[in-house]
């Protein structure tokens, strides 16, 4: 790869859609999000929700092909996560007590985010969906791959995007891991 | 399977516990046929098969079970195995089926059972298949509040014998309403830990303060709810209770306070308020006036692998669990309420649950210890307590002098012993029920 020269010539007009820039500013939000997980800053993280998000994770079943309406399983039933915004604060204030054992000593984790989709609605708010690897690494030789989905419901609050509603969908029927601890 | 092998793993007279069961072989064999070869087995709840033709797949131990209602609304609980050739025969998690066919050569059954087709049977067979005699193995059913539990004993005692004066403490939370409870659930996951370590940790309210401080702390700050401190706990006036290898904790207290179920807030509390007092008069009449004011059901454990409430430990080996968790909620309370219970839960328990997400490197480390070749030779200590048990007057069951104790755990292990001793359900002995079952609950209503 040839360096670029130091002064660049004057920038190109964007060529890009709105739906394009839009992709881009999203896009680096997801990224923005896993380093702030995988650096451990989960206050930062909180930021990124609304006052009034869900933050949702049904159960997946194993149901016949025809049947696939009965997979995941609807709000209402057992979920493995429904969490208001309280419900968040707490998790992430409970690291900090030095007794949360499931996470002292943390959790290793590496978020890759991609598979984006963006869809603009007629509200202003944007459905993005992607797809997500978590890596967990924990104490000494305990190790987990993660592997799914979000649905997040986003809107424009306080001049930046914020999470408003997020559907976690795991590929898996029995989680392998012994807990889950580390957010998604 | 080793024959005739002779268990004495907990000394009554000092607490200490031999270790090596949590991770050995030939005693984990042994387990999966003297224990869950012979006790009943919770394996789901009459809600999760509310219709005629609803199915539930579950497990006895490793067994793969499908729970099913019939055509006439009768329960079965049918191992999943194909009698040709052992595929299993249903490989969906729930649904509404009137059969069950088998996908390596099509030999199917009708929900109770019976084999009714076989590819064949006339070209191939000759008609010489016993059909009658090869449909799916049955094991005995019985219900108790809408929970199923299933025995492949033929020689088990019934349900009612086997819960024993159990289910006086129990009815203070299954039995309570004319409308019973229905089950949300499960979520599912599988923990690297001996099952009897999360058996064991119902009635270990030792260690909620340092266990689970960091979750009572954010509670009391966020939720309002009371804080949590050995102090109180040492001081507290709840008991165990112990009956035929099931462990109880109770609260005893006459102060006409809601029940305490997951989703309490300062926020939440008026619901449980208003509920509590709506319902007591129909309580009561069920419960009588003791049971439905003053005793609470508190942490148990249903032997051998029930957890506080409908919750399955399900051995996959010595060294995993395959964890279940429901949620059960009284069906007629309101909406609102079922709700709160239900995040409530699923904040605090399963998988994901703040408290026992805290849980389980601990069990882990205590199975693991059992593996290691200096460790597994020093014994458990499970001393705290001994001596301080005995009968008391209105409450069944060998009851503890104080909350905090390990009475419930050593009683475990020796019912542990008794069924691993034992030829036979002959030589299981099974406490007489001598309980005060005031009011008008029964087994089934």
């Amino acid at each position: 790869m040839k360096a670029k020269p130091a002064r660049a010539a004057a920038p190109r007009p964007a060529m890009l859609t709105e739906q394009q820039m839009l992709w881009l500013e999203l896009m680096q939000f997801y990224i923005g999000e896993a380093w702030l997980l995988d650096e451990r800053k989960f206050k930062e993280w909180l930021d990124l929700f609304t006052d009034d998000v869900l933050y949702f994770m049904p159960r997946r079943k194993n149901v016949l092909r025809r049947e696939m309406h009965r997979e995941l399983t609807p709000l209402g039933d057992l979920a493995i996560l429904e969490e208001d915004r309280r419900y968040l604060e707490m998790r992430v204030a409970r690291l900090e007590t030095g007794m949360a054992w499931a996470e002292d000593p943390p959790s290793r984790t590496r978020h890759l985010i991609g598979n984006l989709e963006v869809n603009p609605l007629e509200n202003a708010e944007v459905e993005a969906r992607t797809a997500f690897l978590v890596y967990r690494s924990h104490l000494e030789t305990d190790h987990q791959l993660l592997s799914g989905c979000r649905e997040d419901l986003l809107c424009r609050a306080e001049g930046r995007w914020k999470v408003r509603r997020r559907t976690i969908v795991l590929d898996a029927n029995v989680l392998l891991d012994k807990n889950l601890s580390v957010f998604l | 399977m080793v024959a005739n092998r002779k268990y004495a793993v907990i000394d009554p007279a000092t607490g200490k516990l031999d270790r090596r069961i949590f991770s050995d072989e030939a005693t984990y064999d042994d387990e999966m046929a003297k224990i869950f070869g012979r006790a009943w087995l919770m394996i789901g709840h009459e809600s999760l098969v509310p219709a005629v033709d609803d199915f539930f797949q579950t497990y006895m131990g490793e067994d793969p079970v499908i729970l099913t209602r019939d055509g006439q609304g009768q329960l079965h609980a049918l191992l999943n195995m194909c009698r040709h050739r052992g595929n299993r025969v249903c490989r969906v998690d729930d649904g509404n089926a009137k059969r069950f066919m088998c996908t390596y050569h099509g030999w199917t059954y009708r929900n109770d059972g019976a084999l009714e087709y076989v590819p064949g049977e006339e070209q191939a067979y000759y008609n010489a298949l016993d059909k009658p005699s090869l449909g799916l193995i049955e094991a005995r059913v019985e219900t108790y509040a809408g929970i199923v539990f299933a025995t492949w004993a033929k020689d088990a005692p019934s349900l009612e014998a086997y819960l024993g004066d159990a289910r006086w403490y129990l009815d203070t939370v299954f039995n309570r309403r004319d409308g019973g409870m229905q089950a949300l659930g499960p979520m599912k996951w599988l923990e690297p830990v001996n099952w009897k370590t999360l058996v064991d940790n119902c009635s270990d309210n030792y260690h909620v303060p340092t266990s689970h401080l960091s979750s009572a702390r954010v509670q009391t700050r966020w939720l309002g709810r009371p804080p949590l401190s050995h102090e109180d706990q040492f001081a507290s006036p709840n008991r165990h209770a112990f009956v035929n290898g099931h462990s109880v904790t109770f609260r005893d207290a006459d102060d006409n306070m809601p029940r305490y179920v997951h989703g309490v807030s300062k926020e939440t509390f008026r619901l449980f308020r208003e509920y509590h007092d709506v319902t007591i008069p129909e309580v009561e009449r069920r419960l009588g006036t003791l049971r439905a004011r003053r005793v609470q059901l508190g942490n148990h454990s249903i032997f051998p692998n029930g957890i506080l409430g409908l919750r399955l430990a399900l051995p996959r080996g010595p060294l995993k669990t395959e964890f279940w968790h429901f949620v059960l909620v009284e069906r007629d309370a309101p909406e609102e309420l079922k709700r709160v219970i239900r995040i409530g839960s699923q904040a605090n328990n399963g998988a994901a649950g703040m408290f026992e997400q805290d849980d389980v490197d601990n069990w882990r480390q205590v199975t693991e210890a059992s593996t290691r070749r200096v460790g597994r030779r020093h014994s458990q200590d499970l001393s705290m307590g001994l001596g301080h048990a005995g009968p008391r007057r209105d409450y069944p069951g060998l009851v503890s002098e104080r909350y905090i104790s390990e009475n419930n755990q050593r009683l475990f292990y020796r019912r542990w012993e008794e069924f691993m001793n034992a030829e036979s359900w002959a030589d299981i002995p099974l406490d007489p029920i001598t309980a005060h079952f005031d009011g008008t609950a029964t087994m089934r209503s």
